[in-house]
């Protein structure tokens, strides 16, 4: 029987406001967390399926200490993790009477596992996707050694001992690798023929690299089992999230972004249910009051509100499902087209993280509301003042406290951040609202001095103070939540494309030899081609740090390690500068001042093999040895596409040495097959494409920016539904107000515009707070979360107020609007 | 023992400037049957005692007895459960579920007592006073006399033994009021309830049987009418 009532009752509420608020605040929730979620983890599955290609693998094990035991391999086989080996070393060429330094690479069946190689009939054209290896005793070389060597397909080339024959032009490799030093171009062997060569020899300077791919699950297993086992000096494991790929970063900032983002949103549609519970709850004081008094049992009335809850609940849920279906599907159908490749499937985590949220908010914000409906006295009937009684207001904000806080963890994963962010937000808030009363306070004031509607919108104001305060606290999280995010959004995506704009170098140019310098930067000026200027690079091995050896590569001699401190274990790039390059910042020390001999260092490679300002290196280069003293600590922009370096010596020490040079340039993709004829009158150049790069760069800037609009949308959606849940909260009072104004004859354009002055007043107050908060939020966001550098948003400060105000005012005046146009006697029978 | 008893009962409540004596030691009974009219003036304590008669709330001292029921030993639910088997009420303000028809704010009382098939009863009741036309109309559809008539009816669904009208006139005009006031005698009668009503209106109290006239918390007069 209770049902039957339930339903009736239900019928009638879903035609008023705060059940459709709630519905619609459920639904936003549900829809935006799992179209979001979806889509990133599709997302971020795809990017990283194409960011493992610049690997051509999902994880490397980069071993510089020779093979792998065999044991690992077949660990990775019973994981079902697939596995493939790449040689490289350097080795001379000959083809033609004419020799080159070569980049040798020889791979197993299987290679690559991720992305693919392509091969083309020409040098600098466009290839197509290779099917297979290069068969034994065929090789496929990069287009520059046919520029360097003369070689034409068919042409012979000899490595080592044998003799290979040219069958295709490589002209991409998934791997090329974002080091630009990988200075020679790629000569293509199978490994079947590696032995043939006669190179490896003990002693030979060879990267083992072994590649594997598989599920994450299964990769995941393999990874713990292998790390404990890896040498720390001599093998280094590697996935493309390990911080040194431009993509990284992105990544990890969007992914930051989102998630957060996502939970503000979450977090205000959570607000909007819960006033709009208390509103409902509220409303429906009388009904549970004649209930109880006609002999209504409380549990039997709690079924009764409870199966409306329920139904509400499950049916936003639901709808909150399919359209999250929907949207995603369409975001990621867009998406897909944009890119040329199908997004994987996302599992079932973004379902059980919607559903779970929407549960979570349905529930435990309308508890209270709704336990407060239960407490209602039957003696209301007769004394209509009273209300619920014997309910802690604490059990209140420890509900949502707790959900809030538990919602935190959820979307953070991280205890401390969310113990942080639940912190700051109280503070924030209480902050807020001690700054929303003196505001109200200060414009009734102001309001006293104005005319008439003025006077009486700050009266309105002011009488209803501390509604008001909550209310405007309301407003400005909504508009700050919003504002924050249309700033990060601003800030993240000028970030990135200030990195990489359109016109960043995609090309290297390495190898140059000094008598060619001033050549080719005619040549760049004659061209208009847009070039860095071109470094000197002179290759050198650190030995010693404050006179105590550093460990080197190959260990050929039993010795004792403690006697040897932590070094780069290979040969450096090292180049000489009189001025500090543009793309660095000095973090530590100072620049070189003339004629004096110093060092400056990168600064992660200083923490990393505890550099300290001061410390006396000692460097072997060509036949050469010397010391200097670390003059600065310098930090380095990786992501740019511009030559850098991790040693910068001043002109003194280094200058006189032979070097060769490395610059990078722009060329726009329309003049690529200029490039053979550019730089034919350099032929021991080489030239590094890495436009490929630099476009996955754009291609995940561009995605991200698409989720991020997505994730604004959202917030705007649900700051909209706190606001209007807000104001219809206010109604029923202003009801009351206006009837009585009218009734002593305030004319309708009195109220109306004392009505809208109001919620200008609000809106503008909210809009200022707003803002101010939103500085702060960004402030600490910036520099504690996204590693960038803290900005003020001066456009924010008239934007915010104009925002609130505009907003607010028009949400409040909509709602109101109905009110206002009803006549005095229809507005008194309402209230009666 | 009458159907309603008070034994020396007082209702206290607590204020910012200190306790405040609503009723002081008062005494009342009335039988199965009778109709009684509490008049005063306003803050008298009137409606306080209604409340208390009714079970809506507990004395601060003394007893309480309907149907020979200690009102003071059952608590909140139990005394629900009382009222929705023995009492009816009726309101100055209708209280009237905004999100019920008539006939669904009729059929309330018995379906919450798990009254089988209460819509035919809930019709003819609706019949009886004149809403037969109404049934599916929301509150704010109707007048206030209509909406007193609705009240009229739920109140007799459950055949209640006691009648509890609070000011059943007091928002109408006079000539509704009266409409209102004929219909809810002649139910009275028809269902042989024990009426108890809060009113103002000394024409209407007359034509109960017996006034009890409260002032300051107190009964300062009973009178039986002619």
């Amino acid at each position: 029987m209770w049902h039957k009532i339930s339903w009736r009752l239900l019928k009638h509420e879903l035609r008023r406001g705060e059940l459709t608020i709630m519905a619609a605040a459920l639904v936003l929730a549900v829809c935006a967390v799992l179209s979001l979620s979806m889509f990133s983890e599709r997302l971020q599955a795809g990017l990283m399926e194409r960011s493992a290609e610049f690997l051509a693998a999902d994880r490397v094990l980069r071993s510089r200490g020779g093979e792998i035991p065999n044991e690992w391999l077949q660990r990775a086989d019973e994981e079902g993790v697939a596995s493939a080996r790449r040689i490289t070393f350097n080795s001379m060429a000959f083809a033609n009477g004419d020799m080159a330094l070569v980049d040798v690479k020889a791979v197993t069946d299987g290679y690559p596992l991720r992305g693919h190689l392509e091969i083309a009939e020409e040098p600098f054209t466009q290839g197509v996707v290779a099917d297979g290896l290069p068969a034994s005793g065929e090789t496929w070389v990069q287009g520059s050694l046919f520029q360097q060597l003369g070689l034409a397909l068919g042409d012979s080339l000899e490595v080592g001992d044998m003799t290979f024959i040219v069958t295709q032009v490589l002209s991409h490799e998934p791997d090329s690798g974002f080091s630009v030093f990988t200075d020679s171009p790629t000569v293509l062997i199978h490994n079947d023929d590696l032995a043939a060569t006669g190179l490896i020899q003990p002693g030979s300077r060879v990267n083992y690299n072994y590649l594997f791919a598989g599920e994450p699950q299964a990769l995941q297993r393999f990874e713990s089992w292998l790390r404990p086992q890896l040498d720390p000096v001599t093998q280094r494991w590697q996935n493309i999230q390990d911080g040194d790929s431009p993509l990284s970063a992105a990544l990890t900032r969007a992914e930051q972004f989102m998630l957060l983002a996502s939970l503000l949103g979450v977090v205000l549609a959570a607000t909007a249910v819960a006033v709009a519970a208390q509103r409902y709850a509220q409303r429906n004081y009388d009904a549970v009051a004649v209930m109880k008094t006609l002999g209504g049992r409380t549990r039997l009335i709690a079924r009764i509100f409870s199966l409306h809850l329920f139904l509400l609940t499950a049916a936003s849920v639901a709808l909150g499902v399919l359209l999250g279906i929907i949207l995603q599907a369409v975001v990621s159908w867009y998406v897909s087209a944009q890119l040329g490749y199908d997004l994987p499937a996302a599992g079932n985590g973004p379902y059980l993280l919607a559903i779970g949220t929407g549960l979570l908010c349905a529930v435990m914000f309308s508890l209270y509301p709704l336990l407060r409906l239960m407490k209602v006295p039957p003696l209301r009937v007769l004394r209509r003042e009273l209300t619920a009684s014997g309910l802690s207001r604490w059990l209140h904000w420890a509900l949502a406290g707790g959900t809030v806080f538990l919602l935190m963890v959820i979307y953070s994963g991280s205890m401390i951040l969310s113990f942080a962010l639940f912190i700051g937000g109280i503070l924030a808030m209480l902050i807020l609202l001690g700054i929303s009363r003196l505001f109200i306070r200060a414009s009734r004031q102001a309001g006293m001095q104005a005319g008439s509607s003025w006077r009486l919108a700050m009266a309105g104001m002011q009488r209803r103070s501390r509604e008001n305060s909550l209310q405007m606290l309301s407003f400005s999280v909504a508009v700050m939540l919003f504002l924050l995010v249309l700033a990060l959004r601003h800030e993240l995506l000028e970030d990135w494309r200030g990195q990489l704009p359109d016109d960043a170098p995609n090309y290297f140019v390495v190898n140059v030899a000094s008598h060619q310098v001033e050549p080719m930067q005619a040549m760049f000026e004659r061209e208009s081609i847009r070039a860095t200027q071109l470094y000197p690079i002179i290759p050198g091995r650190l030995i010693a740090i404050n006179g105590t050896p550093v460990r080197d590569e190959v260990t050929k001699e039993e010795r004792d390690d403690s006697e040897y401190r932590e070094g780069f274990g290979r040969e450096l790039q090292l180049t000489w500068q009189r001025d500090l390059p543009a793309e660095n910042t000095i973090r530590a020390g100072r620049w070189f001042e003339p004629g004096e001999a110093g060092v400056s260092v990168e600064s992660q490679v200083a923490e990393r093999i505890n550099i300290g300002l001061g410390d006396e290196l000692s460097f072997r280069v060509g036949g050469n040895e010397f010391t200097v003293p670390v003059t600065n600590i310098r930090d380095v922009d990786w992501n740019t596409m511009q030559p850098n370096f991790f040693m910068i010596f001043s002109p003194e020490l280094i200058a006189e040495m032979p070097a060769t040079y490395i610059a990078s340039f722009y060329l726009a993709p329309d003049r690529r097959p200029e490039l053979y004829q550019l730089f034919r009158d350099f032929p021991q150049a080489s030239l590094i494409d890495v436009e490929d790069i630099l476009q996955q760069v754009r291609d995940v800037i561009n995605h991200v920016s698409l989720a991020i609009t997505f994730v604004m949308v959202l917030v705007i959606a649900a700051g909209g539904l706190v606001l209007i849940a807000q104001v219809q909260a206010s109604l029923e009072e202003r009801q009351q107000e206006l009837v009585i104004l009218r009734t002593l004859g305030a004319k309708s354009k009195l109220l109306t515009q004392a009505v809208s002055y109001e919620f200008i007043v609000l809106g503008a107050l909210a809009g200022l707070i707003a803002t101010l908060a939103m500085e702060v939020s960004i402030y600490v966001l910036q520099t504690q979360v996204f590693n960038m550098p803290a900005t003020l948003h001066w456009r924010f400060w008239v934007l915010g107020p104009l925002l609130g105000a505009g907003v607010v005012a028009l949400l409040g005046w909509s709602v109101c609007w109905r009110m206002l146009r009803q006549s005095t006697g229809q507005l008194i029978r309402k209230l009666s | 023992m009458s159907l309603i008893e008070a034994k020396s009962i007082s209702r206290n409540v607590a204020t910012t400037a200190g306790e405040l004596q609503i009723l002081s030691t008062l005494s009342v009974a009335i039988e199965a049957g009778e109709a009684v009219a509490i008049v005063g003036a306003s803050g008298s304590g009137k409606s306080t005692l209604l409340s208390l008669l009714a079970g809506l709330d507990l004395p601060s001292t003394g007893e309480i007895y309907i149907d020979n029921v200690k009102l003071n030993d059952l608590d909140e639910e139990q005394r629900a459960i009382l009222r929705g088997e023995k009492i009816g009420f009726i309101f100055q303000s209708f209280l009237l579920i905004q999100s019920l028809t008539a006939l669904e704010n009729v059929m309330l009382p018995a379906e919450l007592a798990g009254t089988k098939k209460p819509e035919e009863q809930a019709r003819e009741l609706l019949g009886k006073v004149g809403l037969g036309e109404r049934l599916t109309h929301y509150p704010n559809q109707l007048s206030g006399g209509e909406q007193q008539r609705v009240a009229i009816a739920r109140a007799f669904i459950g055949k209640p033994q006691i009648l509890f009208a609070d000011e059943p006139t007091g928002n109408l005009d006079s000539k509704t009021g009266a409409r209102v006031e004929e219909l809810l005698f002649e139910l009275n009668r028809e269902f042989g309830t024990t009426l108890i009503m809060v009113t103002h209106d000394e024409k209407l109290a007359q034509r109960c049987d017996r006034i009890l006239r409260i002032e300051d918390g107190r009964i300062l007069e009973q009178a039986h009418v002619a």
